[in-house]
């Protein structure tokens, strides 16, 4: 009788469960949240058969399966149902339109949500997908970070839509991390410090010391960082750095151009702004700030060493971005004697660039610290590469258990708490970490976090790599390469996705864009093409020679191979119309940002000897679609038929210089 | 028999509470529509919606050079453009277009709607949805105090 009793409790029992599991899934919130979408779809919809389609949607999860990207699954949409849907731009969340970017809302399909955003994509409870999930495999991406998911994918440089993270890898390269960390993709950086040999030509005790308590307080452009150093060891390092002997080459070139008599101040300044010197520099603060700020620069510099650095400045640091200018040995004078009168810290005391009288016991102490404290990484990095901070491959997936954060109990444990932290004050973790701090401003810390957050632990998979758009060419061999490398032009233009950002002209498809006898002018004597930029491509008073040489190297290497050589070849004569091209740049409203002749606006290029300038090919390509040249640039595609900008490509090319129209008219070539 | 009941209690237990427990049930918040804001606050001072964020960095880009950071139609590159760019903070001119003649405006441009050609089109430079937020944007511009 028990027997039965227990058998009959049990099986009501068993029923129970069972009847609990079902209603346990009836009432997963996302089902709420589906027939929410549905009534909100409905709302929204324009007709009555689209409302329909909401409200016939059946209830379930929804997933993206991505069997060729880590298998992922992300069943992300089963509550955020709208990211694909036009209609729901705005709406409430979880409902809202992804917005716009490259590769969102279209490509949801191909990429998923985890692969940017982070999360346990198999989750459908809000908590376990995106809550505070502590030490999650894949933890949530802080949506200020997020460009990092480009970064998984797109190894270059810079990414075309994805500023911060760009911004990030710019900033890591600029300072020199890859100098101690290494990184894929970064080991054969070297950094531009001077190789410390010849620093002791350069500079003076109290100089050197002020520089090494802080370099930013001395330069606000400096890219070396503050280390974490007492009096005592300031002192030993300053005295090491004067017990080293520089090049005798070197030394008599300063000792030689200190014994000069000085310039023409007056001169000097006009040179120095003919020169363009603040397209890099700043001085007081104006200027584009990627070199040395040089209001100071008389007190932490000793003239003669100017003067022999102005005229040769690779022979002190070969890896300097500095252009070579061809000065004369006069020009070089005046612009020093500038520098000597208006450049000096008139606070600083007298004997600032006096020697230091090396005292051994104390430069032997040194050199063991230029050990530990890494100098080595940045100023003498030759034939020993040793990279002493941990390799950087890797660090976006690491596990927040996996990292130590010392001290620092103030912020939460994530990767990126940490890394931001790190980035910031690396010396609050611990006593005695090695790594230096640098000074960044919030906005570049938010990207080198985002950068150091795009380098996952593994690979991509190939059909996830980018197919790269622009060939990583650098420069060419050769004396052209050998030009290119004197004039430095990769530290302001970009070739491929290398270079600097100073300049706003690439030089990838420069042979496909201008004419080469326009170049060789240009390169001899530059000028301002577009007049609303700061930053002016500097003179380096360069031979005509040397011009041609590069203009012709441009022709041959740097072309787009979308750009037609002959844009009329094969179109109808008709096409060949400058009237007709005449009337087109009126009714399109070009003037508003071109200047032409006296009127037009100050936004963009002028065009008044766009003739002399562009080859038609180039016109033509641009006209076509100016985003495909430069993402982010202005000038709206007008959506132009191939006539019309045959015709508006046609005028401009008769817009010639004055004197080069006169030649075309005696039978001479253009 | 007592013995067999001490060993299958509590493992039915288990098992009654295991299926009860369930994570959080609660009720799926039926999301509501953001409240407009009711009163005119300072709106200087209220964060930006991440639409009309997205919105101001199209305007930056594109609009600002000649119609101005506040809308007034001062952009640095006004005053080389005849006729001057439209005033958009002004009160009549924002109850005049409704979103779509915005819209239209910054798609064709001042020729698709019958001005001046110096407004260019941007319908095949932009996203619609660029489009509709830089319309929104636009919509946050106030006449300040002459």
């Amino acid at each position: 009788m028990p027997l039965r009793r227990i058998f009959a409790i049990t099986s009501i029992l068993f029923l129970a469960v069972l009847v609990v599991s079902p209603l346990k899934n009836a009432l997963r919130p996302y089902r709420g949240f589906q027939r929410a979408f549905a009534r909100l779809g409905a709302s929204r919809a324009k007709s009555m058969q689209a409302a329909k389609a909401y409200q016939q949607q059946p209830v379930a999860i929804h997933q993206i399966w991505l069997p060729d990207f880590e298998n992922r699954v992300d069943r992300c949409t089963t509550c955020h149902l709208g990211v694909q849907d036009a209609s729901m731009a705005g709406a409430p969340e979880p409902f809202r339109l992804h917005p716009a970017s490259f590769h969102t809302p279209k490509d949801s399909g191909r990429f998923g949500c985890t692969a940017c955003h982070g999360g346990q994509g198999l989750a459908t409870l809000e908590k376990d997908a995106h809550g505070e999930v502590p030490d999650a495999e894949s933890p949530m991406v802080p949506l200020k970070f997020i460009e990092s998911g480009c970064g998984r994918c797109h190894a270059s440089e810079h990414v075309a839509g994805a500023a911060t993270l760009s911004l990030g890898r710019v900033v890591m390269e600029r300072n020199g991390c890859y100098a101690c960390h290494t990184v894929k993709g970064h080991e054969s950086f070297r950094s531009e410090a001077p190789p410390i040999e010849a620093v002791a030509l350069k500079t003076g005790g109290e100089a050197l010391r002020r520089w090494l308590k802080d370099p930013k307080t001395v330069d606000p452009n400096a890219t070396m960082p503050r280390f974490q150093l007492s009096p005592s060891e300031i002192d030993e390092l300053s005295h090491y750095v004067f017990s080293l002997a520089s090049s005798r080459d070197l030394a008599n070139r300063v000792q030689a151009a200190s014994a000069e008599p000085a310039g023409d101040v007056a001169k000097g300044k006009a040179i120095f702004a003919e020169a363009r010197c603040i397209s890099c520099h700043t001085v007081e603060g104006k200027g584009n700030g990627s070199a040395p700020e040089l209001s100071k620069v008389a007190s932490r510099a000793s003239a003669g060493w100017l003067l022999a650095f102005i005229r040769d400045p690779h022979a002190f640091n070969p890896r300097t971005r500095m252009p070579q200018f061809n000065f004369s040995a006069d020009e070089a004078r005046h612009v020093v004697a500038y520098m000597e009168s208006e450049f000096k810290d008139f606070d600083a005391p007298k004997e600032i660039l006096d020697p230091i009288r090396v005292n051994q016991t104390l430069a032997a102490k040194g050199k063991t610290l230029f050990r530990q404290k890494g100098c080595f990484a940045c100023h003498a990095p030759g034939a020993e590469v040793d990279r002493l901070g941990p390799a950087l491959d890797g660090i976006g997936d690491k596990r927040a258990a996996s990292l130590d954060f010392g001290k620092r109990t103030d912020i939460s444990r994530t990767l990126p708490a940490w890394l931001e932290a790190k980035v910031q004050k690396p010396g609050s973790f611990q006593d005695g970490l090695k790594m230096p701090t640098f000074t960044l401003s919030p906005k570049e810390t938010q990207a080198v976090v985002t950068a150091l957050l795009s380098l996952g632990a593994k690979p991509v998979p190939q059909p996830y790599r980018p197919v790269s758009a622009v060939r990583p060419s650098l420069l060419p061999g050769g004396t052209v390469g050998a030009l290119m490398d004197r004039y430095r032009c990769l530290s302001c233009h970009q070739i491929g996705d290398r270079g600097g950002d100073i300049s706003t002209a690439p030089l990838t498809a420069e042979g496909s864009k201008v004419k080469r006898d326009w170049l060789v002018d240009y390169l001899v004597l530059s000028f301002t093409i577009r007049p609303i930029l700061t930053d002016r491509m500097p003179v380096f008073r360069m031979t005509r020679d040397e011009a041609t040489q590069i203009a012709q190297a441009f022709e041959t290497f740097y072309l787009d191979s979308g750009i037609p050589e002959d844009p009329y070849a094969g179109q109808p004569a008709t096409s060949k119309d400058p009237v007709e091209g005449k009337r087109l740049y009126d009714t399109l409203g070009c003037r508003a940002c071109h200047i032409l002749g006296s009127g037009g606006g100050y936004y963009g290029p002028p065009l008044t000897e766009a003739g002399t300038r562009l080859k038609p090919g180039w016109t033509y390509a641009w006209l076509k679609g100016p985003q495909k040249w430069r993402a982010d640039v202005r000038c709206p595609n007008y959506g132009l038929t191939d006539a019309d900008a045959l015709r508006l490509t046609s005028y401009l090319d008769t817009l010639v210089k004055s004197s080069t129209a006169s030649k075309a008219k005696r039978g001479g070539t253009r | 028999m007592k013995f067999r009941f001490q060993i299958l209690g509590p493992i039915l237990f288990l098992l009654v509470a295991g299926a009860c427990s369930r994570h959080k049930a609660a009720a799926p918040a039926v999301p509501q529509p953001e409240a407009a804001p009711a009163a005119e606050a300072p709106v200087v001072e209220a964060p930006l919606s991440y639409e009309l964020r997205l919105g101001k960095g199209v305007y930056q880009h594109y609009c600002q050079t000649c119609h101005g950071e506040t809308g007034a139609g001062d952009g640095f590159n006004a005053f080389n453009v005849d006729p001057h760019p439209r005033d958009l903070s002004d009160p009549t001119f924002q109850k005049a277009k409704t979103d779509a003649d915005l819209k239209d405006a910054v798609q064709r441009g001042g020729v698709g709607v019958g001005l001046s050609p110096l407004m260019p089109p941007y319908g095949k430079t932009l996203s619609t949805a660029q489009v509709d937020e830089v319309v929104l944007y636009l919509r946050t511009f106030k006449k300040t105090e002459p």
